[in-house]
């Protein structure tokens, strides 16, 4: 299995676009907190609630394109025939999709990991510099939340495999990844909102679910931000086990 | 050794591959031979587990590749040179494939020189001609110094010198004793390296054998004369049973004699020759000939240009 994670980490390691894709996804919250402390820290608007809520708000592009580097790992694998000398190279393709796995929920936690530390140490900085005080104490939720946003990029890392592994297309992949949470769900939420007339089931739609696990102050009554994260790691998981179980079953 | 028993496959309706049973034998260059659509290819990829095949089973040295724990230490395929990332470097591309069978860098760093490729080795695959990356595909199978060698079409692409380069490459690693299964359309590429012939047609085995008794099986023999007396000659040989065809006024090609037989009756009467030689068909030849009745995709007739308007 070592041998297995250096080759997939060097197949991820290996190919620009992740590169590109990975530091939009880190510079992108960042620059959004040094903006945000910048115009609002003259007033001494730049609080602790605030820093946390661009953290925690902004984590939703990182994890999308965290997704789009998972699912793009092994669509492009289809897409430009290196599965065969993958599979070629370790027939027990089980152990492949595993250490492809774990390599890419690595990747979503340390590209998130990398946001949370540097935004929160430099809206630090630049809040205190102008006269702020941000102090992570200070708000209950901020710990569970910038958390959450680690754990769910992990486990976006995985929705994203799994829906690579189903389509094994990129361009359907991506876009999948990209209308479901921004559309579908609202659709789809909405109409069965009106069918049941009880807001219960769009909250428990995988990525609506999914999210909560990273705001920093859940209003509603819905499932807790423990469950909430449980329950979007198990359709993670039950995508990755169904998009395994069919690779395992078709021609390479 | 590598043997291939009962091997199924089916499309749909479509079996690609039917019942085929075969074996290569180390320490030889084995040639795969079969017409477009013949199942070469899906043989191949059924043979390390890339297609899941309907029934059969095939081995290397009595172990099915499944269970072959690192593969590439034992056997080494190029099925397509495409298969490569255009966006990673050579280099790269042999890493990832090394570190999955726990080859080190040093070994890549060998074969790149090996093929001849270690000056663009950090260039990205995009940039490499198809006769490059042939030679990179053909570094990955080295990758591992396997037992077995399996390639798919390796001369695609490449120029003479690289056609030259690899059938040196293929008859070194069978004169080490390794088992070589290569198949490829440029049968006069395949006469000079080849030892054995599989051929297949419709996914079925025609004929495994060497290439000389293939040749002798298919292909047509005749005995070329040149002589100055050709009249007297060519009549004696049509009224001793021979066909015989004057190709101009020295030279004749006859069929159904041998050559001794030619030389006799030309000695008996008194006929003076300039040549004397038996004429054996190609591999070509002898290839169409053995598959005619398992083409798939056939050629119509010879281009005819347009009648010109009167």
């Amino acid at each position: 299995m070592i041998n297995l994670l250096r080759a997939e980490s060097i197949k991820l390691r290996t190919v620009t676009m992740n590169w590109v894709l990975g530091t939009i996804a880190i510079a992108f919250p960042l620059v959004v907190t040094l903006i945000t402390a910048f115009v609002r820290g003259d007033d001494n608007d730049f609080t602790t609630d605030l820093l946390l809520e661009v953290l925690t708000g902004t984590s939703f592009i990182t994890v999308l394109l965290v997704a789009v580097v998972a699912a793009a790992s092994i669509t492009s694998e289809f897409g430009f025939g290196t599965i065969r000398p993958t599979f070629a190279a370790t027939p027990r393709r089980l152990r492949v999709i595993t250490a492809k796995a774990l390599v890419l929920v690595e990747f979503g936690l340390s590209v998130q990991l990398g946001v949370v530390l540097v935004g929160v140490l430099a809206g630090t900085a630049i809040a205190e510099g102008r006269g702020s005080t941000i102090d992570l104490a200070d708000s209950p939720n901020a710990v569970p939340a910038l958390v959450g946003t680690v754990v769910l990029a992990a486990i976006v890392s995985l929705i994203g495999l799994g829906v690579g592994l189903i389509l094994r297309s990129t361009p359907a992949a991506v876009a999948l990844l990209i209308l479901w949470p921004l559309m579908a769900e609202g659709l789809i939420g909405g109409l069965l909102g009106l069918v049941f007339d009880s807001e219960e089931p769009a909250r428990w739609m995988p990525f609506r679910a999914g999210f909560r696990i990273a705001q920093l102050n859940i209003i509603d009554d819905g499932p807790s931000r423990l469950m909430s994260g449980v329950y979007f790691g198990a359709v993670s998981l039950a995508m990755v086990a169904l998009g395994s179980w069919l690779v395992n079953r078709r021609d390479a | 050794m590598l043997e291939v028993a009962g091997l199924t496959k089916r499309f749909g309706a479509i079996t690609a591959v039917d019942q085929l049973a075969f074996q290569v034998r180390p320490g030889v260059v084995t040639g795969f031979l079969g017409p477009n659509g013949s199942g070469k290819s899906t043989t191949m990829r059924c043979m390390l587990d890339l297609d899941r095949p309907d029934a059969g089973t095939t081995s290397f040295n009595g172990r099915r590749y499944r269970d072959l724990d690192r593969p590439l230490h034992e056997v080494g395929s190029l099925l397509d040179a495409g298969y490569v990332h255009p966006g990673r470097s050579g280099r790269n591309h042999l890493r990832w494939l090394a570190a999955s069978n726990g080859i080190g860098r040093k070994r890549v760093d060998e074969v790149l020189e090996l093929v001849g490729l270690t000056s663009v080795g950090g260039t990205r695959v995009r940039g490499y001609s198809l006769g490059m990356k042939q030679r990179l595909g053909l570094a990955g199978v080295l990758l591992g110094d396997p037992h077995t060698v399996i390639l798919d079409e390796p001369a695609n692409g490449l120029d003479p010198e690289g056609i030259r380069w690899i059938r040196d490459v293929l008859t070194h690693l069978a004169g080490q004793g390794r088992t070589v299964l290569v198949s490829s359309h440029q049968l006069s590429e395949m006469a000079l390296m080849a030892d054995d012939l599989v051929v297949i047609g419709q996914g079925r085995l025609i004929e495994q054998s060497t290439v000389k008794d293939f040749i002798d099986t298919h292909a047509e023999r005749w005995v070329r004369v040149q002589s100055p007396a050709l009249h007297g000659l060519a009549a004696a040989l049509t009224e001793a049973g021979a066909a015989v065809t004057t190709l101009d006024p020295i030279t004749l090609e006859a069929r159904g004699v041998e050559c001794a037989q030619v030389g006799e009756l030309a000695a008996r009467l008194g006929i003076v020759l300039h040549e004397l030689s038996p004429q054996t068909g190609s591999l070509e030849d002898a290839f169409l000939q053995a598959t005619a009745s398992a083409q798939v995709y056939r050629s119509a007739d010879p281009f005819q240009p347009p009648a010109v308007p009167q």
